[in-house]
């Protein structure tokens, strides 16, 4: 018996035929399983252990090193906010006060009604629209909290 | 429309009109735009040609790897087709250098081209299996290419029997998951085998042992979008771009204080200083330059703005990645942003490395805000000294090089943290 819902489930066995291996599937189901929980819950480190057959332990060991993946508190978004040298140097501090005054958290830390979770970044690849953040798989350029606030709202 | 379909508009520009033709454009290509331009037309005639010749020819084009380290690609593809198949090609697309976002708009504006060079490449190495790895912060160029791919396959590109060739083709499409390491060709390796992304020791090199053991060609996406070029018009002709001994096209991501950040696509004779002003429309506020971070690497100075962007000992080099520093700009609090991305990007595999990065930005924060005392000053040199040498990749060996070079170059913007 499974305790993963039917549509979830169906997904990660789509991943773990996908490759022609099926331990190489490991990174993909985890990503699947965040989307769905807003976190990684040990039952669901458990069940994609058996999909792939491998042992929990190498899930966790995974789970452990890559900076994407949160055992933490589930939040039903990622604001991801560039802290590297480039939005640095265009003031990307201003997008976490905004963060601050609008939602009332800082780093690594999650709003009260679970709804956004604050995550650091070294460097997201936008440089040129720096400084720069992401909500889920949105990209944004950061222009003003007005702003921000209006992209915020469009998440629910 | 899906959500996915929504790519950045990063700003492009191009003076050559070769790998960004279409990608200057922020729009998805489909595969209808691509075949109008002439798309797939070097793949019907490479899979007329005998692989040694391609091979051949990508070794003649002096294409180099635009991942940083400018390594030959015909060279690491005549190491890999000595040892014996099956045989893999990657796809390198874990682009996460700081100031690095050339590799994005390549795959999420033009995916085919990058299929393409793909197949082409496999082709050539003898590959049936190939893989592409994309950062886990690209989640859109991911979608696009999975979708490129199914409609690659259902025109005849991909899959079983190419075009009536006899050659088998399947590309698969893996996400990281926010680990710089995994750019490192062998850390890339574990991380696509379902591990964690530990860099190899080396030797042996991928060519000889890469995926699952066997030998595995790894390439950047830029270098793998100019091979339906060089086939495309050929390596003579290819050698006429830019000059004779770095010749082909190259993808310069400029940002910081500059008045028109974007990618720009420009042969490797340009300077530095032609880059700045007259493509990025010169710095923000027309400051001074004051100094220009090649990602996380090299430091120039103002002096410097002469380099040539090319592979030369004294070329601007790596990924082509510049970053622009004005007068405005604190070069030490910059350092210190260097110092916690390798702080927090080190793997842990090497303690020297784990420790040392960790310890070199604390001696920076320190610098800052003026606490440091003489023997911090030393610690700095003795953790630097200690963390290269005892390094298994090139992470540890350059963790503090960029800050090096600019405590060289800027000595009098470093003294004045110094206690009196």
């Amino acid at each position: 018996m499974t305790m993963l819902p039917e549509e979830l489930l169906k997904k990660l066995q789509g991943h773990a035929e996908y490759f022609p291996r099926k331990e190489q599937a490991i990174l993909l189901c985890l990503h699947e399983v965040q989307d769905h929980y807003g976190h990684l819950p040990e039952f669901a480190l458990k069940e994609v252990a058996k999909i792939l057959d491998l042992p929990l332990n190498h899930i966790e060991d995974v789970v452990s090193f890559y900076d994407m993946f949160d055992r933490g508190l589930p939040a039903r978004h990622r604001v991801r906010v560039c802290v590297s040298v480039v939005c640095n140097l265009m003031k990307s501090q201003r997008v976490l006060t905004a963060l601050k005054e609008l939602l009332g958290i800082s780093i690594g830390e999650v709003t009260k009604d679970g709804k956004f979770k604050l995550v650091g970044v070294q460097c997201i690849g936008a440089c040129s629209e720096a400084p720069c953040f992401m909500v889920d798989e949105d990209l944004y350029k950061f222009e003003s909290k007005e702003k921000l606030n209006e992209i915020l709202s469009r998440y629910t | 429309m899906k959500s996915y379909l929504v790519i950045p508009e990063i700003y492009a520009e191009t003076a050559l009109n070769l790998l960004l033709k279409r990608a200057k454009k922020p729009k998805v290509h489909t595969i209808e735009d691509y075949l109008k331009d002439g798309g797939y037309q070097a793949l019907e005639k490479a899979l007329n040609m005998e692989p040694t010749e391609i091979i051949d020819w990508v070794d003649k084009s002096q294409l180099r790897g635009r991942g940083g380290a400018g390594f030959p690609t015909g060279r690491k593809w005549k190491f890999a087709v000595q040892n014996p198949a099956p045989r893999y090609l990657i796809c390198n697309a874990d682009e996460s250098e700081p100031g690095t976002f050339k590799d994005r708009i390549l795959m999420e504006r033009d995916p085919h081209l990058l299929i393409e060079g793909m197949i082409i490449s496999s082709y050539a190495i003898g590959a049936h299996q190939a893989f592409v790895y994309i950062r886990g912060e690209y989640p859109i160029a991911y979608h696009i290419l999975r979708s490129a791919i199914e409609e690659a396959k259902e025109r005849g590109f991909l899959g079983k029997n190419i075009l009536g060739s006899g050659f088998d083709l399947d590309i698969y499409v893996a996400r990281g998951a926010g680990a710089y390491i995994c750019g490192e060709e062998s850390a890339l390796i574990e991380s696509l085998e379902g591990k964690r992304g530990f860099p190899r020791i080396k030797p042996p090199f991928p060519v000889q042992y890469g995926l699952f053991g066997r030998p595995t060609v790894v390439n950047n996406v830029e270098t793998l979008c100019n091979i339906p070029l060089i086939v495309g018009m050929g390596w003579e002709e290819y050698r006429y771009i830019g000059p004779s001994d770095y010749s082909g096209p190259k993808l310069f991501p400029v940002s910081g204080k500059v008045k028109k950040p974007g990618v720009y696509e420009l042969p490797m004779n340009t300077t530095l200083r032609e880059v700045i002003f007259k493509y990025a429309g010169g710095t923000l506020g027309n400051k001074k330059v004051k100094a220009v971070f090649s990602g996380a690497l090299d430091c120039f100075s103002a002096e410097e703005l002469d380099t040539p962007m090319d592979y030369s000992p004294f070329g601007f080099g790596g990924t082509g990645t510049v970053i622009v520093l004005t007068e405005e700009d604190d070069i030490v609090q910059a350092c210190l942003w260097v110092a916690e991305f390798y702080a927090h990007e080190s793997c842990g595999q090497c303690t020297p490395c784990r420790v040392g990065t960790h310890e070199q930005a604390y001696l920076l924060e320190k610098i800052l805000h003026h606490h440091a005392e003489e023997r911090d000053w030393e610690g700095f040199d003795f953790v630097n000294s200690h963390i290269q040498p005892t390094s298994i990749c090139g992470l540890g060996a350059v963790a503090g090089r960029l800050i090096r070079q600019s405590m060289q170059k800027f000595p009098e913007d470093w003294e004045r943290y110094k206690r009196v």
